[in-house]
């Protein structure tokens, strides 16, 4: 079996993020609250709550090397978090969004982040060292729905979004004073802030969970019609492949390697989705064993039965019911788990079931060709 | 149980099987909101298209569908006027009892005899396939509640005859 740890944190997740050395782990248990857990003698504990936010938390993302969280909710409000002592302490950023905020995510220098959001815009905030505050800069007027996802390319300018209305767009994000202009190599540096590079419309329903691999050549999101699409090249003419599977659709990507990405979403069990040798995408298989849902045919006669299925549920129940899949419930976020800054074979999944699932691929024989 | 409705009850649960694909979506429109985007319609490009399944002309099946909710509404076989005051009284009952029921509309879709509204709320709290043996087992028990209702009508009004009438012999 891939997973190599299972524990069920809360009654429902929306988002999780691990510590650097993954020693802890922040999520998100459906309400304005963030709580962190650390591993002690094989147990977890909580050890914080961050209370800030008065509505839920729609976005969590820790960085790695300068140890901050960001956090952003629906209350239209996002904070940074930094550990001072044995205390986080918040601080405010001014988004500017009058809607929700959807997702977050920090640049891979740690100078930036982008906030997705229902208003239609992406905030890319940073760091004004002589206010001491975050700032935002807005990307206006390119999005005609709420943005669920945004990623940033390895090259810190570039910033690919996924959008309700079926899109996914690649913006410059240079902001002068904070990315230097020889940092930037190629053509990404000569952009200016908010310039739409490439607008992907490959999908014919809602975009989600949009990643970028690792090297920044290629770019995976999924659509809401069991989609999953690849784009190489992202430039005036990227290349585009689409995949199709018979499951239900997808919520969130993972590029594993180049070659590999591993997708999560209602189907409760991650799928990897390979590229032959001719670069040639496809779906390979879960991970895990799936198992259908066993609908008992022996109903009865009274109504009353049906109702007490609706009351006998708990709310707050155990499942009893075997349906075998290791998550219960739609996953809804995949984080890699990473060494060092680097990336490795290992990723953890959450989701509406309120479990934290971690993954080991080193073991799995036939998926090494793709690693 | 009839083949076509072991098919009609299928076909509806393979369809609100991939249907209740929903997540927590807040209102794009109003600050601050987060309400089912299939009542509220506010953003045309949230909703997905309707499924209507029919069996026949008086029973009929409509799953509409957002981003964040799920409409189901039922039309129940009606044969003749007795079925049609029963099921009408019936499905009031139920409505007006709605929160009970937490997946129950309190008011059908115009059209339609009894509706049920899905949140990502209730896909959270509850399970979804249970959700669905919910729905699909109450669509199966609905019209043998019915049919019993209806002969139990008919047995009363039998007695109820064969009393009144004994007085004449």
């Amino acid at each position: 079996m891939a997973a190599i740890a299972a524990h069920k944190f809360a009654q429902c997740i929306t988002c999780h993020a691990w510590s650097p050395d993954h020693s802890m782990v922040a999520f998100c248990p459906n309400n304005n609250e963030v709580h962190i857990y650390w591993l002690v003698q094989e147990k977890w504990e909580k050890m914080h709550v961050l209370q800030k936010h008065d509505q839920i938390v729609s976005g969590i993302d820790w960085s790695a090397r300068s140890n901050r969280i960001v956090t952003a909710s629906h209350d239209r409000n996002s904070y940074v978090w930094n550990l001072e002592g044995s205390e986080w302490v918040p601080t405010l950023v001014i988004l500017r969004l009058n809607r929700a905020a959807l997702c977050v995510q920090w640049s891979p220098k740690e100078n930036k982040f982008a906030v997705g959001s229902g208003a239609k815009t992406v905030c890319i905030c940073y760091y004004e060292q002589e206010n001491n505050w975050w700032v935002s800069k807005l990307i206006r007027k390119r999005h005609d729905s709420s943005v669920t996802s945004v990623a940033w390319h390895p090259n810190n300018i570039l910033l690919a979004t996924t959008s309700t209305d079926g899109k996914c767009r690649v913006f410059s994000t240079f902001i002068k004073g904070v990315d230097a202009k020889d940092s930037t190599k190629g053509k990404s540096a000569d952009l200016k802030f908010g310039e739409l590079v490439v607008q992907l419309d490959l999908s014919l329903s809602w975009a989600f969970g949009v990643k970028w691999s690792l090297s920044g050549n290629t770019l995976a999101y999924v659509g809401h019609n069991s989609m999953i699409h690849f784009a190489d090249d992202i430039g005036p003419s990227p290349l585009a492949q689409n995949v199709t599977f018979r499951d239900l659709p997808l919520r969130d990507v993972l590029f594993i390697s180049e070659r590999m990405v591993v997708g999560v979403g209602f189907d409760c069990i991650p799928m990897v989705f390979a590229a032959d040798r001719r670069g040639i995408w496809s779906f390979v298989r879960f991970l895990g064993e799936k198992k259908t849902a066993s609908s008992g045919s022996s109903y009865g006669s009274q109504f009353s039965e049906a109702f007490g299925k609706l009351y006998g549920q708990s709310k707050h129940g155990v499942n009893n019911d075997a349906r075998g899949n290791i998550h219960d419930n739609c996953i809804t976020c995949i984080v890699p788990l990473k060494e060092n800054g680097t990336w490795t074979r290992r990723f953890s999944t959450s989701g509406l079931d309120g479990k934290i699932i971690t993954w080991d691929l080193e073991n799995q024989q036939d998926l090494s060709e793709y690693l | 149980m009839a083949s076509t409705l072991r098919l009609y009850l299928t076909c509806i649960r393979n369809t609100l099987e991939a249907a209740m694909c929903l997540q927590n979506f807040p209102c794009q429109e109003v600050e601050r909101h987060n309400k089912p985007e299939i009542e509220m319609k506010t953003s045309p490009e949230l909703l997905l298209n309707s499924v209507l399944i029919c069996r026949n002309e008086a029973e009929k099946c409509l799953i509409e569908t957002s981003i964040n909710s799920l409409r189901i509404s039922l039309k129940v076989k009606q044969a003749d006027e007795l079925e049609n005051i029963l099921t009408k009284k019936f499905l009031r009952f139920l409505s007006m009892r709605a929160e009970a029921f937490q997946v129950l509309r309190r008011k059908p879709v115009q059209g339609y005899d009894i509706s049920f509204l899905i949140t990502n709320y209730h896909c959270e709290e509850m399970q979804k396939h249970k959700l669905i043996d919910f729905i699909v087992q109450f669509m199966e028990d609905i019209d043998k509640e019915i049919s019993e209702l209806k002969m139990s009508v008919n047995t009363r009004g039998r007695l109820v005859a064969t009393e009144f009438l004994k007085q004449f012999i």
